[in-house]
């Protein structure tokens, strides 16, 4: 716990940013036959950095520090463009649902573990 | 609102905008067959259901709706049917620019689109679930 991120704290974190990551993939199925629509993704995960205090921007030239879960959008790599200009590859997007469900039941598989071996810790029967 | 109850509603908004357009695709379905009923007068003119990308500031992501239904501009078919009231000096009919084979296609891709935002309902769902589950440690 001294190092700054606890274990539980990094699988919050990449939890929410799965949670991110539903949100625009439900985003890219329902937009699947938008004309001009290009599929998005989120930014890739970060290591949530402990931030000493709450970074003030107070001149232009400053960078704002990102919290935890703070992730942006980009645009998807391009599988198929139909004629319409829509690029969303329904099959691509069910992939990666199905990656984000993997991980998400893995991530809350191991979260409980963790919390048992804390009350484990504490004496009580896991 | 948590950004699961937020793809939930995105893709809430996929299935109505899809619905839609199987409403618009029966519409065309149903009025293949209609003729105009004097000569000189227009047929159906088959609609064309357009999607469009809409910011929503309710659940903060990408949503999509049906804004605008427009008309298919290509010509309209004809057939020699002299007796028919609608027909004109030399014995033809205008009928409506439906193609079936065209409407089964979208028919199918709604129908499949339609599939893919239930299965991202379910799996939200889904995941939400494990996560309440964490609480029963």
């Amino acid at each position: 716990m001294s190092a700054g991120v606890s274990t539980l704290d990094l699988m919050r974190a990449r939890l929410q940013w799965l949670e991110r990551r539903q949100g625009v993939l439900a985003g890219n199925v329902a937009n699947a036959d938008t004309p001009g629509y290009r599929a998005k993704d989120v930014t890739p995960f970060a290591l949530p950095q402990p931030v000493q205090g709450q970074g003030q921007v107070t001149t232009p030239g400053h960078i704002p520090i990102a919290g935890i879960g703070a992730a942006g959008t980009v645009d998807a790599a391009r599988i198929e463009t139909r004629p319409n200009g829509n690029a969303v590859s329904l099959e691509d997007e069910m992939l990666r649902l199905a990656e984000v469900q993997v991980e998400h039941q893995t991530l809350v598989g191991l979260y409980q573990r963790s919390l048992a071996h804390l009350k484990t810790a504490i004496g009580k029967r896991a | 609102m948590s950004d699961f109850l937020k793809s939930i509603a995105t893709a809430a908004q996929g299935l109505r905008a899809q619905s839609g357009r199987m409403r618009i695709i029966s519409e065309n379905i149903a009025n293949a067959g209609t003729t105009p009923s004097k000569p000189g007068e227009a047929p159906y003119r088959r609609k064309i259901p357009v999607f469009e990308t809409r910011a929503d500031s309710e659940t903060g992501g990408i949503g999509v709706s049906l804004t605008r239904i427009r008309r298919d501009r290509s010509d309209f078919g004809q057939r020699l049917e002299p007796g028919h009231p609608a027909a004109d000096a030399a014995g033809m009919v205008k009928t409506p620019n439906v193609d079936f084979l065209i409407e089964q296609m979208d028919m199918r891709e709604a129908q499949r689109s339609y599939e893919a935002n239930v299965s991202v309902i379910t799996a939200a769902r889904r995941m939400i679930a494990r996560t309440l589950d964490i609480l029963k440690v």
